[in-house]
C-alpha cells in the first residue's frame, strides 16, 4: 500500500518532476494547448492569449516574490519598459522582431540593477514602498522622454515575423505566447532546483541564516531582481503585441495588484501556483458574468456597464478571502485535496 | 520672488493635506504595524460622504463637519472589526496584501455608489481669497494649515498626557506587555483606526474644498506616502510635518523644472530618504535581534 512520498536520494529532491504520470498529463495538457486554436472561436481564443501572456509576466514577478520573497508592488514598471523597449526598437528603429524581444528583457533588466541597488538596504514593506516608488516614476520618464517613446501619444506595434514565420493570425500568434510561456516555466522550474533557486529560497526564509552559510545577498537579490525584470519585460512586449498598441495607459496601476493577487491565490512561491492562479483570475470576470447572466438579463446588462468596476472589486475580494480562508493558495489546497484522497479514511 | 512665495504658499496648503493624511498612516502603523494601502480610498469616501451631506442636508458648515467626522469613524471601526481583526496575528505581508485588496474594493465601490464625474464641494467658505502682503490666498488653504497644526498640537498632547494615548503608545511599543498590564490591544486597534480615518478624512475634505472630488482622488493616498516615509513611519506629528516638506518640494519642483517633475517630486524622494535614512527623519531606528 501507498502510504506517502518517500525522497531517498538527493537527485529525486531536486528531480523536475517526480513522478511519471505527472510527464503524461503535462504532455497531454501541451497537446490539448497545440489543439486549442483550432478549436476555440476567437473569443475564447483571446483569453488563451491573455492567460498564456500573464502566466509569463506572473512566472517573473514569482521569481522576485514568490522565491526571493522581496515584495514588489511596482511590476507594471518592468512591464511597460519591457513592451516600450520593444515597441522602439521594432516599430520605430525596424529592428527584427528576435532582436526586439531581447531588448524587451534586458532594458527592465537593466532598469531592475538602478531600482535594486539601493533597494538591497532595504526589506519587506519598505522594498515594497520604492519599487512602487519607480513604477511611477517610471510612467513619467517615459511620458517626458518624446523624442524617443512618443511621449502620451504611444506607439502602434505590428504582429511579429521571425524566420519567415509570420505571426499575424490569432492562431499563430497565441502558438508564440505558448511557445514563450512554456520556456519561461521551464526556465522557472530550472531555476528553483538550481543552486541558484536554493540561494533565493534561503533568502526568503530567513536572510541573516542564509547569510552565515555563505550566500552573498547581494548578488543573489540582484539576480532574483534583474530574472524576474527580464522575464516580466518579456511578457510586456507580448502584452504590447496583443494589444497592437503600447502607451501608458494600456499598463495601469492596478496589473501590478493582479500579478500580486495571481501569486496569493495560486500560493505564493510555486510555479504550479502562478499558473493556477492566472487562470483563475483571468477567468474570473468571465466566469462571474456568466452566473450572474443565468440568473436575469438584467444583471448581466449591469454587469457590462460597470465591467471594470466589478472586475476589480473581484479582484480585491479574491485576495482578501484568499488570505483569510486559504494563505497557501490553490497549491496549498490541491496537496491537502491529494493527501486526504491518498489516507482516506483515515485523517494523517 | 512673488511667485516663489506663491508656490511655498500654495506647496504648504497642498502639504497640509498630505500631512493630515500621513499623520493617517502613522497613526495606523504606530499602533498595529500595519502600512494601509487603503488610506487613500477612506479619505476618498469621507469627502464624498461630506459631499453628500452638502446636497442633500444642509450645506452648513457644522452639519457637514460633523456628518463628515462620524462617517469616517464609522468607516474606520467596520474596516477594522470586518476585515483586518481576522487577520490579526498573520504575517505583516498577509495583512498588508488585505489592504491593498480593500483598497481595490474600496475605489470600485465608490464608482459604484457615487458617479465617476467631478464635483465640487460646495459650503459656502474656502473658495474666497484673502491678501496677505499683496498675495492671494485661499481661505481654505490658510484653514487647512491651520489645522494641521492645531491637531498636531492635540495629537502631541493626546499622547503625551491621556492615559488612552499613553496606552496606545505602549502597545506600539510592545503589545505583549501592554496586555499583561491590562491594555486591550484590540480596542487600541479599533480606536487607531477610527482616528485615522478621522484625521485622513479632515484632509480629504479641505483637498474637495480647495479642489474638486473625482475618482481619482485616492492617488492622495498615494502622494501623502512619500511624507509619511519622510517623517518616519511610526512618527505620528514627523508625518505631519514631512507632508508640508514634501507640499514644498513637489510645487517648487513644479513651478520650476515642469510639471513631470511635480508628479514624481514625492517619489524620487521617497527613494532618497529610503537609502539614507530609512526610519524617516522623526522615525525610531528598528534594531534587529538575531
Amino acid at each position: 500500500m501507498r502510504t506517502g512520498d518517500y525522497k531517498q536520494s538527493y537527485g529525486e529532491l531536486v528531480a523536475l518532476i517526480d513522478s511519471p504520470p505527472v510527464w503524461l498529463w503535462s504532455a497531454v495538457l501541451l497537446l490539448a494547448l497545440i489543439a486549442a486554436p483550432y478549436v476555440l472561436n476567437s473569443y475564447a481564443l483571446s483569453f488563451l492569449m491573455i492567460i498564456l501572456i500573464t502566466v509569463t509576466g506572473a512566472l517573473g514577478l514569482n521569481i522576485l516574490t514568490g522565491y526571493t520573497g522581496l515584495i514588489s508592488l511596482g511590476h507594471v514598471g518592468f512591464l511597460v519598459t519591457g513592451a516600450y523597449a520593444y515597441a522602439v526598437l521594432v516599430s520605430k528603429y525596424q529592428m527584427p522582431p528576435l532582436v526586439g524581444f531581447l531588448g524587451a528583457g534586458v532594458v527592465p533588466a537593466l532598469a531592475s540593477l538602478i531600482v535594486g541597488a539601493p533597494s538591497l538596504r532595504l526589506k519587506g514593506l519598505y522594498l515594497a514602498i520604492t519599487t512602487l516608488a519607480f513604477s511611477f516614476i517610471i510612467n513619467t520618464v517615459i511620458l517626458e522622454m518624446r523624442w524617443l517613446t512618443n511621449g502620451a501619444r504611444g506607439i502602434q506595434v505590428q504582429r511579429p515575423e521571425i524566420f519567415g514565420i509570420g505571426f499575424d493570425g490569432d492562431a499563430a500568434f497565441t502558438y508564440l505566447c505558448l511557445a514563450i510561456a512554456a520556456l519561461t516555466l521551464f526556465a522557472t522550474l530550472n531555476i528553483r532546483r538550481s543552486r541558484v533557486g536554493r540561494a533565493f529560497v534561503a533568502i526568503r526564509d530567513n536572510d541573516t541564516a542564509a547569510r552565515v552559510m555563505g550566500i552573498n545577498l547581494h548578488t543573489y537579490k540582484l539576480f532574483a531582481f534583474v530574472t524576474s525584470a527580464f522575464i516580466t519585460g518579456i511578457a510586456g512586449a507580448l502584452y504590447g503585441i496583443y494589444l497592437s498598441f503600447v502607451s501608458v495607459e494600456g499598463f495601469p496601476f492596478l496589473l501590478s495588484i493582479e500579478a500580486l493577487a495571481i501569486l496569493i491565490v495560486g500560493g505564493l512561491g510555486s510555479a504550479l501556483g502562478a499558473v493556477l492562479g492566472t487562470v483563475l483570475i483571468v477567468l474570473l470576470p468571465e466566469a462571474t458574468r456568466l452566473v450572474f447572466s443565468l440568473f436575469s438579463a438584467q444583471m448581466d446588462a449591469a454587469f457590462t456597464t460597470g465591467a471594470q468596476e466589478l472586475k476589480s472589486m473581484l479582484y480585491g475580494l479574491v485576495i482578501i478571502l484568499f488570505l483569510r480562508f486559504q494563505p497557501r493558495g490553490l497549491v496549498g489546497a490541491w496537496h491537502d485535496i491529494k493527501r486526504a484522497w491518498v489516507h482516506w479514511p483515515l485523517r494523517y | 520672488m512673488q511667485y516663489l512665495v506663491q508656490l511655498l504658499i500654495s506647496g504648504l496648503a497642498i502639504g497640509a493635506m498630505y500631512g493630515l493624511i500621513a499623520m493617517g498612516f502613522a497613526v495606523i502603523y504606530k499602533s498595529t504595524g500595519l502600512v494601509n494601502f487603503a488610506q487613500g480610498e477612506m479619505t476618498m469616501i469621507t469627502a464624498y460622504v461630506a459631499w453628500t451631506i452638502s446636497t442633500t442636508v444642509s450645506g452648513n458648515v457644522f452639519v457637514v463637519a460633523i456628518g463628515a467626522i462620524l462617517a469616517a469613524v464609522v468607516l474606520g471601526l467596520v474596516i477594522e472589526r470586518l476585515v483586518m481583526r481576522p487577520m490579526l496575528g498573520e504575517p505583516v505581508f498577509a495583512t498588508v496584501m488585505v489592504t491593498i485588496g480593500l483598497a481595490v474594493i474600496l475605489r470600485s465601490a465608490i464608482n459604484f455608489i457615487w458617479d465617476a464625474y467631478p464635483h465640487g464641494l460646495d459650503i459656502g467658505m474656502g473658495r474666497g481669497i484673502v491678501h496677505l502682503g499683496g498675495i492671494g490666498v485661499r481661505t481654505g488653504q490658510l484653514a487647512v494649515i491651520a489645522t494641521l497644526l492645531l491637531l498636531l498640537a492635540a495629537i502631541w498632547a493626546f499622547f503625551r498626557y491621556s492615559k488612552v494615548g499613553v496606552a496606545m503608545r505602549a502597545v506600539a511599543a510592545d503589545d505583549r506587555t501592554a496586555l499583561l498590564m491590562g491594555i486591550s490591544a484590540t480596542k487600541v486597534h479599533a480606536l487607531a483606526w477610527a482616528a485615522s480615518s478621522v484625521i485622513a478624512g479632515i484632509g480629504g475634505v479641505f483637498f474637495a474644498l480647495s479642489y474638486d472630488l473625482s475618482p481619482a482622488m485616492f492617488q492622495l493616498g498615494l502622494k501623502a506616502f512619500p511624507a509619511t516615509i519622510l517623517g518616519g513611519l511610526d512618527a505620528v506629528l514627523g508625518s505631519g510635518l514631512g507632508g508640508l516638506l514634501i507640499g514644498i518640494t513637489e510645487n517648487l519642483a513644479g513651478g520650476y523644472l515642469g510639471s513631470g517633475m511635480k508628479e514624481v517630486a514625492g517619489f524620487a524622494m521617497i527613494i532618497v530618504v529610503l537609502m539614507v535614512r530609512p526610519f524617516g527623519i522623526f522615525g525610531e531606528r528598528d534594531i534587529e535581534r538575531v
